[in-house]
């Protein structure tokens, strides 16, 4: 009895004692103050925990890589997402519109294009990579405006984007995976080599995906907690009607949040592409459900105005850290779509009732 | 042994919530066919106490008797089968459905099928509403209705379970003269019937009309019971903030200034017709009349929330455009709104609330620049005397006055030269609605004009220096400071010009 006790106020102790590290180097603004607090941080330490004692392999280097390697492209989408659900929004297109970047880069970079009876390529690589960037971006800026400017709810026009961008890359790709040993030219069944760079290299030890996703997190954060846009992106999912009296421009703010998240889902797509060293119409299958899940699981509220980027990050890792350490554990895929459904459920179980006991 | 006859007596009731002692030891009784105002400040634990009688929250201890029986309120259900029926604030009516859904929610009239009995719903309903000569119709959604006529559906629900105790909770806050008169009708008629009735309200001037005996509560505590009939308003005031309120309303005399509005013909969808106004530095000009006159529809419309049909809009003598409140506010407008929801964003913080409507000033190249954000936030937090724990307490943690004065902040802080206040005052303490004034008239004296639109006329009478009164759309009365009596206004406000 006196050991529990023990143990317990020397845990108490370590924690005021990081709190107070935290604020004497002032990272209030950066998220870390609300995050030591308890909730998603508390669930993937201890699922870090379990599967280190339980698996060998699972706290290796060369794990870790793979751990970030595999889930670059979620933690990039939760970024995109995490804006948009904040501004009370949500976008069900993000796996189709990294489809159509993707099958978008890949032909133009592999096969020969007839247009309007020119026929040209494969194009510059470089080039290609961009026209999938700009591809997501178009796809996220009519989402916005379909909704700010038609006046439906988000879950609808993102939905038929959802259709309509997977329709598109069917009938770019023809339904076949690119690089395809029927269409590619002189590369036959491999994509240039930036393309798997971006996916599936290292730079500086770093895997190029997770490094991506990284500098796709600092992107978040900064629009979010420093800029004006992210200011009244919280504002506007808290209370449009009086962010408008506010003299906010509510639809230019609707449009940039999707044509933000448009961006993300494109490089997304592209990272994805590269690690897979093949794009196809229907890559990405229900990554929407598990970029939302990720954000939520993060802490932020599904009804808008509250949320983090660093709480969406969490989240992406706990998924991806569980996928991997079931994996280790030699679950059945089967099992791990079910534990995956509870531990959703059970965090935000835990942090709901953590923010009712403690009022934060 | 004395025979009990309370209808309801409650003895020493003690409630802590975190932080809060919100009532202390608190007596309280009610009989039968009286009506018993319970007053005190915003936070002074009126509600903590109806919510203890209504079985929503429970209490620490203390006890309570029904008709001299000792009962334990376990919840809401538990409460309503003991004859305790309740009207909140906020009002709890779900607005897509209709009136007698609405009324018969959770125990609504069933075929033995187990199918709901529409026929008789609506006739049960209806039987409800001639009781009390209610006419709304029991088919019709509470969306469309009217806030007025919702408190009265809502009054109907509570009655529609054969109460032996009402309990109001500000009920009038949201309706005009002519509604709160039904609706004292409403209650008389039901003192007949031997029901009591616990009546919240900030407004004094209400006691004496409804009540016959009134409490007062402060800070938790309760100050005294008196008969209405012994008592008068500077009593109740006294005892429900602690000292004397002198200066209620105080006006300052401000040297008027050269003309900064001029509205000519404004006409909008037929809500609004032909309005003619002018506005100089310096003056509060109020625009009275009832609820649905117009009011509130010539606010948006000047603010460019709602589109203008027809009209021109000058500042300081130059023609100006406004098809947004982007334009608004560059023009130096600020609206606080009628409803405060309509007006802070609570999930954010008070620093982020009161620069809101500034954030154009206070980006570099998309930046925000957070140091000046912060420190302005401080200042306006102490000039205005806003009580937070901090720059990032969140809005909605704030009580009523305090969340009205971060809203007023956010105007000053973004230079607004024209303000037009919406209901200022409704369902803050009167604490709290001095320091608005107070802040009112600091405004004015640096040069800013002030379009008032309040209900409360005492408030109009004392506070402006003209009063526009306002009747279906139409202005029907220009009336100067001390020129007019609160009958004056109430006629041009119910008959118009004539």
């Amino acid at each position: 009895m006196g050991r529990t006790s023990n143990g317990e106020r020397n845990a108490g102790e370590t924690v005021s004692v990081l709190t107070r590290m935290m604020r004497s180097i002032n990272v209030r603004n950066f998220g870390w103050a609300t995050l030591l607090r308890g909730g998603p941080i508390i669930a993937l330490l201890l699922l870090v925990l379990y599967f280190s004692l339980a698996s060998p392999h699972f706290a290796s280097i060369d794990n870790v890589k793979n751990i970030g390697q595999q889930n670059a492209y979620l933690i990039i989408l939760a970024v995109g997402q995490t804006m948009v659900i904040i501004g009370a929004g949500i976008d069900l297109s993000v796996g189709a519109v990294m489809a159509v970047s993707a099958s978008i880069m890949a032909v133009l970079a592999t096969q020969e294009i007839t247009l309007m009876g020119t026929t040209f390529g494969p194009i510059n690589v470089w080039i290609a990579m961009f026209a999938g960037f700009l591809v997501g971006t178009i796809a996220g800026t009519i989402n916005g405006l379909v909704i700010a400017k038609g006046r439906i709810p988000d879950f609808v026009a993102t939905l038929g984007m959802m259709e309509a961008a997977r329709g598109v890359a069917l009938l770019v790709t023809g339904g076949l995976p690119i690089p395809s040993h029927l269409t590619a030219t002189e590369l036959k069944g491999y994509l240039p080599d930036p393309i798997i760079w971006m996916g599936g290299k290292e730079f500086l030890g770093i895997p190029t995906g997770p490094l991506i996703a990284f500098i796709m997190v600092g992107i978040g954060w900064l629009i979010l907690s420093q800029t004006v846009l992210g200011r009244s992106i919280f504002a506007i999912g808290g209370n449009k009607e009086a962010s408008r009296v506010s003299g906010l421009k509510v639809d230019r703010i609707k449009i940039a949040t999707y044509t933000i998240m448009g961006m993300m889902g494109a490089v997304a797509g592209i990272v994805l592409t590269g690690r897979m060293n093949s794009a196809n119409a229907l890559m990405a299958t229900g990554v929407e459900l598990k970029c939302i899940a990720a954000v939520v699981i993060g802490g932020t509220n599904l009804f808008g105005g509250e949320g983090s980027i660093i709480g969406s990050l969490i989240g992406a890792i706990i998924m991806g850290v569980l996928g991997n350490g079931l994996n280790l554990l030699n679950v059945s895929a089967f099992w791990q779509r079910v534990v995956m459904g509870i531990v959703i459920v059970a965090v935000v179980i835990f942090d709901q009732w953590r923010r009712r006991k403690f009022g934060i | 042994m004395k025979v009990d006859h309370y209808l309801l007596k409650a003895e020493a009731i003690d409630k802590r919530f975190p932080g809060v002692h919100a009532l202390e030891n608190v007596d309280f009784d009610l009989m039968a066919s009286e009506v018993h105002v319970l007053l005190g400040e915003n936070g002074a634990g009126k509600s903590t106490l109806m919510k203890i009688f209504s079985g929503t929250h429970l209490k620490d201890s203390g006890r309570i008797f029904l008709q001299g029986e000792e009962v334990e309120l376990e919840n809401p259900h538990h409460a309503r089968e003991l004859g305790i029926g309740m009207v909140y604030q906020e009002l709890s009516l779900i607005t897509s459905l209709s009136v007698a859904e609405n009324i018969y929610l959770g125990r609504l009239p069933k075929h033995p099928t187990g199918t709901v009995h529409w026929a008789k719903l609506y006739e049960d309903t209806e039987n409800l509403f001639r009781d009390f000569d209610v006419h709304v119709d029991p088919k019709q959604r509470v969306r469309s209705l009217g806030m007025a006529e919702r408190q009265l559906v809502e009054i109907a629900k509570a009655l529609s379970i054969n109460v032996r105790i009402l309990l109001l909770d500000e009920p009038t806050s949201a309706l005009s003269g002519e509604e709160r008169e039904r609706l004292f009708d409403i209650i008389r008629q039901l003192q007949k019937r031997d029901v009591g009735i616990v009546y919240v309200s900030h407004r004094l001037d209400e006691v004496p009309h409804i009540g016959q005996r009134v409490t007062v509560l402060r800070d938790g505590k309760k100050m005294g019971t008196l008969n209405v009939r012994e008592s008068e308003e500077g009593m109740l005031i006294k005892m429900m903030v602690g000292r004397e309120l002198k200066d209620q309303f105080p006006k300052e005399t401000v040297k008027i200034g050269n003309e900064i509005l001029r509205i000519e013909n404004l006409s909008s969808g037929g809500k609004l017709n032909d309005i003619h106004l002018s506005l100089r530095e310096g003056e509060i000009l109020a625009i009275s009349g009832l609820m649905g006159a117009g009011r509130t529809e010539f606010a948006r419309a000047l603010f460019g929330i709602d589109k203008i049909e027809s009209g021109s809009i000058y500042i300081d003598n130059r023609e100006v455009s406004i098809s947004s409140p982007w334009d608004a506010i560059g023009l130096g407008l600020g609206y606080l709104t009628e409803n405060r929801r309509d007006g802070l964003v609570p999930r954010l913080h008070v620093s982020a609330n009161i620069t809101l409507a500034s954030l154009r000033r206070l980006g570099s190249f998309g930046f925000l620049k957070r140091r000046h954000e912060r420190s302005l936030s401080e200042r306006f937090i102490r000039e205005l005397n806003i009580h937070t724990s901090g720059v990032h307490q969140k809005v909605e943690f704030l009580s009523g006055g305090n969340q009205q004065k971060v809203a007023l902040a956010k105007w000053i802080c973004s230079h607004a030269r024209i303000m037009i206040f919406d209901e200022p005052t409704r369902g803050i303490d009167v604490g709290s609605k001095t320091e608005v004034f107070r802040l009112m008239s600091q405004l004015v004296k640096q040069g800013v004009g002030i379009i008032m639109i309040s209900s409360e006329l005492p408030e109009v009478m004392a506070i402006a220096d003209r009063i526009l009164v306002m009747c279906r759309g139409s202005i029907t009365a220009e009336l100067k400071r001390g020129e007019a009596t609160q009958e004056d206004i109430l006629r041009y406000a119910v008959i118009g010009g004539e």
